[in-house]
Formats: structure tokens, C-alpha cells, sequence
């Protein structure tokens, strides 16, 4: 079997198996809101209403129905694309959905490629001078950023430029005496395609923050894989007869290393970016960005199960899409990987 | 190594290009005039019906007006309503005059029958319908402006009912698509400001030019959310923002601000109090069953000096059931702090004397005063009465308090409470009512929903009878209900929280309604004022 055809035969599997997959998760995401204590009517209600008004809304939520029914009608609206309604509000999750997921993939996006910029730079000074001082910071950086909490990275961050320096602003996604543009969602591109010079501003001085922290965070471990993987691939045989060739040290860096040593980054960049699309949550907390993983963490204080659900479902379904787009690229990219 | 040199030289161009960007004044463009007020929480609906949050009922009440509102001294004062209601002989119909050449946002005219498609959309589809539904039975219109509500039997309360924001009307004509559902994102109503724009966490509000009456102060209003207190404190206090309302802010940052207000650098404005926080005891559990033992808790609490530490003294305590703007009772009707009484009282019950009476006490994990009062509490008694009683502590996440609160699992539990409109009834009625008694147990009611399982005949019949009365006859009657309550003690109220918001120097004072809600419109740039 040539590797076209073999490619092609994983690729298949793994959409195949997407659906199974994404079943699995859905179902126990239903089954689990279920088990915990509380129920819509309850975060909707308070202390507050008699069992005649809570009963009353609980059948107007559909919460009255067998949880096996209640299980069939959302397994059967997710194979027909219906997430449906937000229980707290009665607005469908799908556009709920859609008004949130441009801000969380424009806060990772930007906060993935300056963690690269960081962790590559890092990485790169490491390797320039190895087991120097300039290598053992980069280092110390790299297993600094692991440990710092985020939280607490993220409020001295926001101290220091906004309240101290006062440079940028403290949360949000726009400043609020401007007009979100209509569009796509995104307000980067959509302020670019209006030619609104004061919304990109605006919109990018709100993203600093944010995406420098988150940025800053991951950074360590782009370093840390790149110094790692440059230094494996710096001591084999085809970068020793490089250089015994007599090929440029910087031209066997930067064409024959290189490549091989940003094939695992390219990897945790992938994961990162789908992970993070869902699971930014104290930065957006603390920034007050308005992003999915805010929106989840709100749904499960208000036990909105089609939203939680929804969200979970999306999430995935983009975990799932992103690991097999890259695992595809990198087929492409290294002629060494069998499948 | 000149490649990497090269690398290393962009990246710092790029990040020191980057810095520059940031510096160029992250001061907010106030080129639109518009105050900018921030708090915390999305504003997932506009629509009245589906209001049942602090923040939208905030925003829906700038957007809209209520038959009637409860001015800052807590009278009645009419709004779309000409007059007072007026209450037929057999108590069961309130007519209510209606103001003319009222407007809703979309041109189209206020009247009984707007007023009425408004209320019996709420009955239909409301959130917190509940509040009306077993009272309001009909809604007539027998002229343009003049709207007569049949009752299902006699209900003084419903004057303050008629306040809620929930029944503020909206137009029929932009609605009739929206008959039986909710629309989130619009408002159509007849208030001082329409709405500009809308997401949950933005909005934009501009002056009505056909408002009815006096006309909004300021060109507009922004709304923005910011998720964290300290967020909030930072941005009022970088000017970033222009009004700050303290729903969710942590005390100690209140405590801050309060100081700052002081020092003339900021200017605070104070509602009244709609708020109480209370502790609920199980009186059907073998341990609180005992009147005296309820006593000598209530007697064990030491409210200033929790205020004091939780709050900076910026919570009020609290004796009574009723918010002070309520005016029901001129005297604290709960037991004063006295630890000889409380050790009196629970030596008379068995304990003391190597005999430590332990109380599990529950907090919502996720109010973080709930917390520091339980802690507080917990301390005092050690310091108080160590010998004689333990408090131990479990928090628990709030939904799941609400759940398992009929359940009868909790033996003493932190809550708070704000009554559905301003009304002493929508404060009692909640917490102590009771449908079915035996032995002073309540079987069916209010009192089972709130975790008390407390019953007394004789309160139910004077919060019966008060429905009944108007006037002082109607008070003396909630007073009653409070003295019989503050005797069984199936509830210690503790502290009443009023609602604060703090504006920069150069605006005018926050000023609240009487139902603690801020008034936008009469926020002012001092210049302009002058």
C-alpha cells in the first residue's frame, strides 16, 4: 500500500470515528449535569417560588419529561444540528455559540503565535550559546512559565499595564464608546475589511493583555520542546555529515534542523490553539473577555444543560478537527511518518 | 549566527513596536459623550418578562417605566399611572388611571390596552410569574386610559407589586411576534432612554426625545461588564470607566472606594437597603427544635463586630425581617447580642458544663461573605462561648443549597433575600409563611421551601389578615407577624447590604430610587449641570 492510499485509510478512520467520539462525550456530559445537584429551576429560582411556580417552569423547560426522553430529543436534535435553546434565556445555543467562538479562537490565535514568537526566540538564544547563562535563563523561563498560576500572573499583569503604567485597558474585548462592527464576529478582521482604523486599534490594545499573558504562559513550553529537540537533532548523524560537507553552520541550522525540531512544536501549537479555544478560562475571567470558556463556566453555574452541552460538543468537535489537520500536515511535511 | 542574530533583532522590534502601540493612551474615547457605568455580569435579556437579575432589572428600568414607583422616602409615587389605585369595596379590583400622550420608543401610543397585552404577556410566559399568577385573575380596558385589574382576593400588597419591573409595559405592536416568547436583545418601551445597542456585555443607551417626562440629564449611557471585582475597582479608579455600581463588588474594595469618596476623590451615592442577609434554622431537626436554643444562638450573634470584619462596617446589621425604607418597625424586634443570656439560656437546655452543643452551619460556597460570616461567627463563639457551643462549617455551591434547602438537610444555613417588589409582605410571605401547620411544623409552604419548617397560626393569620388592611390597621398587623416571628426564631436576620455606586469628580452624585435602583438619568457632567 503506497502512503497516499494508507493516508487517505487513517484520515477515513478518524472522521468515522469522530461521530463515536463525539457521542461518547456528549452522552456523559447529559449524564453528568443530570447527576449534579441543582437544576435550572433552582439557579433560575433561587430560595424564592413555591413548588407550584417550580414546577410550573420545570415543565415549561421541558425538565419534567423521562431523562431518557429528555436524552433521545437531544441526541436526535444533535444529529439533525440543533444544539438547542439556552435554558436561561430561551435564545438557541447555536447562536449563542457563534457569537462567543470568534472571541475565544481570535484570543487564542494571537495568544499561540506569541507564545511561538516568545518561545522561539528562547529556544533559539539557548541553542545559540548551549549551557550558558543566556541558556539557563532561557531555561528558568521555560519551567517558570509552567509554574507561575495563571490567575495570578494574569492580575499582577493587568496591574502593572493598566493600573500602574495605565498603557492598556483593563478588560473587554473593545473600547465601550465604540460600536462592535457587524461581520463576522471577529473584530480584528471585520475592522480591517471596514477599513475602521479606530476599531483595530481599539480591539488590538484589548487583545494585548490577554493574548501577551496567555502568550506568555505557553511560551515555556515551546522553548523548553525546541531547546530540547534542537539539541537531540544537533548531535545525529546527518547534521555531523553536514557539517563535515562543509556546509554553513547557519545554513544546516536553518534548513537542516530546523524543520525537524518545529515538527513537535507544530503539534502542541495545534493541540494548544484547540485546547485553548475552550479552556482559557481564568484569563478570559480575569480580562473580561467574552469567550466560550466563560460562557461554559457561567452555563454550569446556571445548570443551563443545552448550553454546557452545546459548548462541550463544539469544543470537541474542533479538538477532534484541529489534532487530525495536523497530524495530516505533518504526514505531509515528514516523509518518515507511516500510518 | 547572523540568521539568529537577525531572529532575535525582530522579535525585540516587534515587541518594543508593540509597546509603543500601547502607549499610545489607552485613555478610553470619550468622543460620544456617553457615561460609561460598569458592573459585573452579562445582561442576557431585556425583555421585562424575562427579567429575574439585579443588572437587567437596573438597565430595564432606564428603558422603561412601571405604573408606579417607590420614590426614596418609600412612598408610592404614580408614573404611566395618573393616580393612587383605587380599590373597589369587596377589595377585588384596583382601576388605575392611565396617563396620556405617553410614547413608546417605536412612535406608537401607551395605553390600557398596551398595559394590559404587557401584563397578561408576563402572566403567560414571565420567568417570575409566580408573583402574580395566583393573585391577578383578569385585566380589563373599559376605556383607553383607564385599566382595571380583577384580584383573586383582597391583596393590599399589590400596590408595591405594581412597582416590579416585570410589569413594565412594552409596545404591542413591536411585540406581536414575541406574544409567547421572550425577545432578549430589543427593548420597545416608554422609559427616558432607547436602546442604541445591545449585547450582553455591551450597551448602549441614548435619550428618548419624546419621553414624557423630565428628560434624561446626559447624552447616553454605555454598560459594560467586567468580571472581577478587582477589575472593577481598578477601572473606576485608572478613570477607565465613569460610573461604578457595587452589586457585586468585594468588600474590601467597597471599604476602598468608600474611602476614596471621603477624600473627595470620588463621589459615592447610596441606596436604600432591599437586601437582607439572614440565617435559617431547621426548627423540625432534633437539634433546633428547641425554641431556647434558637434563642441563645440569636442571643450568641454578634452582628457588629461580623460586620465590622466582614464588611468595614459597610453592611448594616439587622434585627428585623424588613428593610429599614419598608418603615414597619421603628424598633429592632430580634434579640441583641449578650453572651451571658445566650450561656443562660443554653446551660437551661442542658449544655455548658462539659457538654458542647454542635451546630453544623451551611454557607454558599460561592458567595465569599457568606463565608467570612460563617468564619466570623464560628471565631466569635469560640472566643464567647467555647465551653457551651461549636459551630462547625460546609460550604456548599448555592444552587445545590437551593435544591437540598426542602430537603431539610441543612440544620442552620446563611442565605439572603430581596423581596420581588418593595412591600414588607414580599419580605415576610417568602420566609415565613406556611399553608399547612401541625405542631407548630410546617408541612406545606413557604417555610418548608426555606428550609425553616416553622409554622405558627397565629403569624400566618395576621399575614392573612394584613392582605386585608390598608393603611396603619395593615401595618400593625406586619408588625405583629414580625414580634411572633422574632419569639420562634426560625430565622436570624443579620445584616442589610444597601446598593452603593461611585461616579468620578466630575459627575454628579449617584442618586437610587426607593427600590435601590441607580437613576441614569440623573447622572450629569457637573458642566453641563452648570
Amino acid at each position: 500500500m503506497n502512503r497516499t492510499r494508507s493516508l487517505l485509510k487513517y484520515s477515513i478512520t478518524r472522521l468515522a470515528l469522530a461521530p463515536i467520539m463525539l457521542w461518547v462525550i456528549s452522552s456523559l456530559v447529559f449524564l453528568l449535569l443530570r447527576v449534579a445537584p441543582g437544576d435550572p429551576v433552582d439557579a433560575i429560582l433561587g430560595n424564592r417560588a413555591d413548588s407550584a411556580a417550580r414546577e410550573a417552569l420545570r415543565i415549561k423547560l421541558g425538565l419534567n419529561e423521562p431523562l431518557i426522553n429528555q436524552y433521545l430529543n437531544y441526541i436526535n436534535n444533535l444529529m439533525h444540528g440543533d444544539l438547542g435553546q439556552s435554558l436561561n434565556n430561551q435564545e438557541s445555543v447555536s447562536k449563542i455559540i457563534a457569537k462567543t467562538l470568534p472571541a475565544s479562537i481570535e484570543l487564542g490565535v494571537a495568544a499561540i503565535l506569541i507564545a511561538l514568537l516568545i518561545g522561539i526566540a528562547v529556544g533559539f538564544t539557548g541553542i545559540a550559546k548551549p549551557e550558558g547563562k543566556t541558556d539557563l535563563a532561557g531555561r528558568l523561563f521555560g519551567i517558570g512559565t509552567y509554574a507561575l498560576p495563571p490567575f495570578w500572573i494574569a492580575m499582577l499583569i493587568q496591574i502593572l499595564f493598566s493600573v500602574i503604567l495605565g498603557w492598556l485597558p483593563i478588560g473587554g474585548r473593545l473600547s465601550p464608546t465604540l460600536i462592535t462592527p457587524q461581520g463576522s464576529g471577529f473584530i480584528i478582521l471585520d475592522s480591517i475589511k471596514d477599513g475602521n482604523l479606530i476599531v483595530l486599534t481599539s480591539s488590538l490594545k484589548h487583545l494585548i493583555l490577554p493574548a501577551g499573558t496567555l502568550g506568555l504562559l505557553l511560551s515555556g513550553i515551546f522553548s523548553r520542546s525546541l531547546r530540547v529537540n534542537f539539541e537531540k537533532i544537533l548531535n545525529t548523524n546527518y547534521i555531523e555529515a553536514a557539517e563535515s560537507r562543509g556546509i554553513k553552520r547557519n545554513n544546516i541550522i536553518f534548513y537542516h534542523a530546523l524543520p525537524n525540531a518545529l515538527l513537535p512544536i507544530l503539534t502542541i501549537a495545534g493541540l494548544t490553539i484547540a485546547s485553548l479555544i475552550g479552556g482559557a478560562l481564568l484569563i478570559e475571567v480575569t480580562f473580561s473577555w467574552p469567550g466560550l470558556a466563560l460562557g461554559l463556566q457561567e452555563a454550569i453555574n446556571q445548570r443551563d444543560y443545552p448550553m454546557v452541552q452545546g459548548i462541550v460538543v463544539v469544543v470537541s468537535s474542533l479538538v477532534v478537527s484541529i489534532s487530525l489537520f495536523i497530524d495530516l500536515l505533518i504526514a505531509c511535511i515528514d516523509p518518515r511518518i507511516k500510518y | 549566527m547572523k540568521l539568529i542574530n537577525l531572529f532575535l533583532e525582530i522579535t525585540l522590534k516587534f515587541i518594543t513596536l508593540a509597546l509603543l502601540f500601547s502607549q499610545t493612551s489607552c485613555t478610553q474615547q470619550k468622543s460620544n459623550n456617553l457615561i460609561t457605568i460598569a458592573s459585573k455580569g452579562k445582561i442576557e435579556s431585556l425583555d421585562p418578562a424575562q427579567a429575574n437579575k439585579l443588572l437587567s432589572i437596573q438597565l430595564i428600568s432606564a428603558l422603561g417605566d412601571t405604573l408606579y414607583r417607590v420614590d426614596s422616602n418609600g412612598k408610592l409615587e404614580p408614573r404611566l399611572a395618573k393616580e393612587r389605585p383605587k380599590l373597589s369595596n369587596d377589595g377585588k379590583t384596583i382601576s388605575i388611571p392611565l396617563r396620556e400622550n405617553v410614547f413608546f420608543h417605536d412612535g406608537t401610543h401607551f395605553d390600557s390596552s398596551a398595559m394590559s397585552f404587557s401584563i397578561k404577556r408576563f402572566k403567560e410566559i414571565g420567568t417570575l410569574n409566580y408573583i402574580i399568577n395566583d393573585r391577578i385573575i383578569d385585566i380589563e380596558t373599559p376605556e383607553k386610559f383607564l385599566l382595571l385589574i380583577k384580584l383573586s382576593r383582597p391583596s393590599s400588597s399589590i400596590n408595591g407589586l405594581l412597582t416590579s419591573i416585570n410589569l413594565t409595559p412594552i409596545s404591542p405592536s413591536y411585540y406581536s411576534e414575541y406574544k409567547d416568547k421572550f425577545l432578549n436583545n430589543n427593548i420597545i418601551s416608554t422609559g427616558p432612554y432607547k436602546l442604541e445597542n445591545y449585547s450582553p456585555e455591551r450597551i448602549s443607551l441614548k435619550p428618548f426625545e419624546k419621553y414624557w417626562d423630565q428628560k434624561a440629564l446626559n447624552s447616553g449611557i454605555n454598560y459594560i461588564n467586567l468580571n472581577t471585582s478587582s477589575s472593577l475597582f481598578s477601572a473606576i479608579k485608572t478613570s477607565q470607566i465613569d460610573i461604578l455600581l457595587s452589586n457585586s463588588i468585594e468588600d474590601g474594595h467597597r471599604l476602598s472606594l468608600n474611602k476614596s469618596s471621603q477624600k473627595g476623590l470620588l463621589k459615592e451615592g447610596k441606596g436604600p437597603a432591599m437586601q437582607i442577609g439572614y440565617i435559617a434554622f431547621r426548627t423540625n431537626s432534633e437539634l433546633l427544635n428547641k425554641q431556647k436554643i434558637r434563642q441563645a444562638l440569636s442571643y450568641s450573634l454578634d452582628r457588629e463586630l461580623i460586620s465590622k470584619q466582614v464588611s468595614y462596617g459597610l453592611r448594616s446589621p439587622l434585627r428585623s425581617l424588613t428593610p429599614p425604607i419598608l418603615q414597619i418597625n421603628s424598633t429592632h424586634q430580634w434579640p441583641k447580642y449578650n453572651p451571658k443570656i445566650a450561656r443562660k439560656l443554653f446551660k437551661e437546655t442542658g449544655y455548658c458544663n462539659n457538654k458542647l452543643l454542635s451546630i453544623p452551619l451551611t454557607f454558599r460556597s460561592n458567595v465569599p461573605s457568606d463565608k467570612l460570616l460563617a468564619l466570623t461567627w464560628q471565631e466569635q463563639i469560640k472566643r464567647d462561648l467555647s465551653d457551651c457551643l461549636e459551630i462547625s462549617l460546609n460550604g456548599v455551591e448555592s444552587t445545590t443549597v437551593y435544591k437540598q434547602l426542602s430537603d431539610g438537610i441543612y440544620e442552620a444555613v446563611i442565605l439572603e433575600w430581596t423581596g420581588d417588589y418593595p412591600d414588607p409582605y414580599a419580605y415576610l410571605s417568602p420566609l415565613l409563611d406556611c399553608k399547612k401547620i401541625k405542631n407548630n411544623i410546617c408541612e406545606e409552604g413557604e417555610a418548608v421551601i426555606g428550609g425553616t419548617f416553622w409554622g405558627n397560626q397565629e403569624l400566618q393569620d395576621s399575614l392573612d389578615k394584613s392582605e386585608l388592611l390598608v393603611g396603619d390597621e395593615r401595618l400593625n398587623e406586619l408588625r405583629k407577624v414580625e414580634t411572633i416571628a422574632a419569639k420562634g426564631l426560625p430565622i436570624i436576620p443579620v445584616w442589610n447590604l444597601n446598593p452603593r455606586a461611585w461616579a468620578q469628580p466630575n459627575l454628579t452624585q449617584p442618586k437610587f430610587d426607593g427600590s435601590g435602583r441607580l437613576r441614569l438619568d440623573k447622572i450629569t457632567n457637573n458642566n453641563e449641570q452648570n
